[in-house]
């Protein structure tokens, strides 16, 4: 259970980048963080990781600070950039992350991550030599490897092309529920985010207050076609209309200015 | 065979080309002025070193050490301040700016004056050698420590990991390449500071057979020895390029010239914290190291010296009429250097094959401490004006070509499309995209070269002109006026690293227009 309490974020200089903002996201669930560019969605998410203190208001992981979950190595990001580094191989930045929280190198579960993500045959190329989905699915292979209980997933899908990201959606989820991983996604894509979420919160331009908060009930596992059914459709609908009266709210403010 | 392995075949084949035509010009200029005492040619050269063996070997043997001796010092002092402004960054500003201002002391005069220090032995060689070396290290390092994206820390810490983990995962691989680029330029730095050291009294060594051949008006051997410290110093810079390659996977970066303060803000605390530093530096290390007074002159007697004595005002007049001398040599050569340098880089983008044979060449020649041919420069163009200022101008040269060849290829190629798209002409395209994309290169060339040009001018008078700061320097060492050389070493110091900064600052003016991204 991540619970945030009027959580907000204020650059220096004064400038807002989220509004106290209560959150609370339930174990085991997948959560989405839907709102346009530079609203403070990666804010809130970093402030969740303890990479970033907030202003105001306070995270907890399971009833303690994120720092706590940090200490043990029980969440992974992975970053809007894939930041692989550039010196190790698709399977030495994947055995990094198991480096770094000090766990053991299952040379197999790390093969096996290499397969979901679709970069069998790639385990021993670098980054450099792969494309740019590749190398986000290198980054999301990464964050899985060490089993977190949080995955802070940061636009892992930007440049992933349609089809890989058609069989990720099927294939992610899938790993989730297994290890019941509480997973917190961030993205600007309605349609991913209904696609793979239980919930999706709907933040205002900046500074990020919270315009909405769908619950998706759709069946899982979920099959490519539920994004033909019209219950989707709805979904979606329901997420563009508030995102629309964020905007519209946006410009009422610029106009009163 | 990798492109990259093709790439470095093809440059390695060009270079072989390049030094086969330079031999040959060589060999039938020397025969052409044949009985000028001006030049001896490659065969007389070859000659003289196999009739000599012995002697070159015992002297090149001896160079090397030292050489080798200061370039593992240098580099170990490198590190060590490195590792301070990262544990502590808020000193990093200090250890900077005093890294600067002691790189800045005029070797020539530092070389007596740790003479009477160590006394006889190889000590004041190692010293000049670690002296030339550790900066063109340190700044490197330092860019290198910081040169990876915040979100590969942000990882590090993400798995609950601190500094330590960074270090280790992370900063210490990153910056290696930028290491290697370092070492590649110290390399033959450190050959060319052991020289200085000889230059200004040794028992052994190229330097002080360097001395011996000019007194004796000796060109065979003038010649032989600078060829022989030419082909050390270019293979040393060959052999940490080849070492490079080995170790790294990826090219090193092409670093010309370390970047500038500009990225900090400077102040005036900043800089009054450093020349404090500096002052406490440099008396704490009087005392500490308990120097007889008659030689090692502290901040409170060079001020005496200059300020208040009762030949103060002679002191300052004689200071300031040798630094007159120097300047009139110094500001034309540089400003020559730079010119032709830049110049030749922009001549040779419009002839683009030209430029594919001369960038290997002109890396190649940058590695040449020019220094060290000094002698040869003198023995050509004499020992009034024209040879001294070529020899300032040949040693900004260099580096401002490659430098300004590398910012040339800069231009982004998507602008160069734009500009094609339009048609329009090769002059448009250089003077609106490749200039302007050429300018950081150059001022890091241009700022870098102030240090080097003061180096040659000051080496130059020390060895031959009679006039200048250099030669006031090596007067004052003969006649142990050490109140005079401290001063003169002092203020030769101050306003190389008072020009240094100048170019900074006119470097950040200019980049904050053509490229801001590099002030970030």
């Amino acid at each position: 259970m991540v619970l945030c309490e009027g959580l907000a974020k204020t650059w220096k200089g004064g400038l807002a980048a989220v509004a106290p903002v209560d959150l609370a996201f339930a174990a085991g669930q997948t959560t989405a963080l839907v709102g346009p560019s530079g609203c403070g969605k990666s804010t809130i998410l970093r402030m969740i990781a303890g990479l970033e203190l907030p202003s105001a208001g306070r995270v907890t992981i399971d009833g303690a600070p994120p720092a706590e979950t940090l200490r043990v190595a029980g969440l992974s990001v992975a970053f809007q950039d894939p930041s692989l580094l550039p010196w190790r191989t698709v399977r030495g930045n994947i055995e990094l992350a198991l480096s770094l929280a000090r766990r053991p190198v299952d040379r197999a579960a790390v093969d096996q991550l290499i397969a979901l993500v679709g970069l069998d045959g790639f385990a021993d190329v670098r980054p450099a030599e792969l494309s740019g989905g590749m190398r986000q699915r290198a980054a999301i292979a990464r964050a899985l490897a060490t089993e977190p209980r949080l995955l802070l997933l940061d636009e892992p899908f930007g440049a992933v092309d349609e089809l890989t990201r058609q069989q990720l959606a099927q294939d992610l989820p899938r790993i989730w529920e297994a290890r019941g991983t509480t997973t917190l996604l961030v993205t600007h894509s309605v349609t991913e985010a209904v696609m793979l979420s239980d919930r999706v919160i709907v933040l205002s331009p900046r500074p990020a207050q919270v315009l909405a908060d769908i619950e998706i009930a759709l069946p899982r596992p979920r099959l490519p076609d539920v994004a033909r059914s019209p219950e989707f459709a709805v979904l979606v609908d329901d997420v563009f209309a508030a995102l629309s009266r964020g905007a519209a709210m946006a410009d009422r403010t610029l106009a009163a200015q | 065979m990798t492109a990259l392995g093709v790439g470095v075949a093809r440059t390695q084949g060009a270079t072989f080309l390049g030094l086969l035509i330079a031999a040959l010009v060589w060999e039938g200029l020397a025969r052409g002025l044949d009985g000028t005492y001006l030049l001896a040619s490659p065969s007389q050269v070859v000659g003289y070193l196999i009739a000599n063996a012995g002697l070159i070997g015992r002297a090149l043997g001896a160079t090397l050490s030292n050489a080798l001796a200061g370039f593992v010092l240098g580099n170990l002092a490198a590190l060590a301040l490195a590792a301070v402004a990262l544990v502590w960054p808020a000193s990093q500003r200090i250890v900077t700016g005093v890294a600067l201002v002691i790189f800045c002391l005029p070797l020539v005069a530092t070389g007596p004056i740790l003479r009477v220090m160590f006394g006889p032995g190889d000590g004041p060689q190692i010293v000049l050698a670690a002296l030339a070396v550790y900066y063109t290290t340190l700044i490197p390092l330092l860019v290198g420590m910081r040169a990876a994206p915040a979100s590969w820390f942000d990882l590090v810490r993400s798995y609950g990991r601190g500094p330590w983990a960074a270090l280790g995962y992370i900063r210490l691989m990153a910056s290696l390449p930028y290491l290697f680029a370092g070492l590649q330029i110290a390399a033959p730095a450190a050959i060319l500071g052991a020289m200085v050291g000889e230059f200004t009294g040794a028992e052994r060594g190229l330097g002080v057979l360097t001395v011996r051949a000019m007194r004796t008006l000796d060109v065979e051997m003038t010649w032989a020895l600078a060829s022989v410290a030419t082909a050390v110093a270019v293979a040393a810079y060959l052999g940490i390029g080849a070492l490079a390659r080995a170790v790294l996977r990826d090219a090193p970066p092409m670093i010309l010239a370390p970047p500038s303060g500009a990225r900090q803000r400077s102040g005036v605390v900043g800089f009054l914290g450093v020349i404090a530093a500096i002052l406490v530096l440099w008396a704490g290390s009087i005392a500490a190291l308990n120097l007889n007074p008659f030689f090692a002159k502290g901040p409170l007697a060079v001020a005496d010296a200059v300020l208040w004595a009762e030949d103060a005002a002679q002191t300052r007049a004689s200071l300031g009429a040798a630094l007159g001398q120097t300047a009139r040599l110094l500001v034309p050569g540089y400003l020559a250097g730079l010119a032709a340098g830049a110049g030749l880089a922009i001549a040779f983008t419009l002839l683009p094959r030209v430029a594919g044979a001369a960038m290997p060449l002109a890396i190649a020649l940058r590695s040449v401490p020019i220094v060290t041919t000094a002698p040869l420069i003198v023995l050509m163009l004499g020992r009034g004006a024209s040879g001294t200022i070529t020899l300032v101008a040949v040693m900004v040269f260099f580096p401002t070509l490659v430098a300004c060849l590398h910012g040339l290829r800069q231009a982004p190629g998507q602008v160069i499309d734009v500009f094609d798209s339009y048609a329009a002409s090769a002059a448009q395209r250089l003077i609106r995209v490749q200039i302007p994309a050429m300018l950081p290169a150059f001022f890091a060339a241009a700022r870098m070269a102030v240090p080097a040009a003061v180096l040659a001018v000051t080496v130059v008078e020390w060895l031959a002109t009679g006039i200048g700061i250099g030669t006031l320097m090596a007067l004052s060492a003969s006649v142990s006026d050490y109140d005079m050389l401290w001063a003169a070493v002092v203020l030769t110091a101050a306003l190389s690293a008072l020009g240094y900064a100048g170019v900074g600052w006119i470097e950040a003016r200019v980049l904050r227009i053509y490229a801001p991204e590099q002030l970030a």
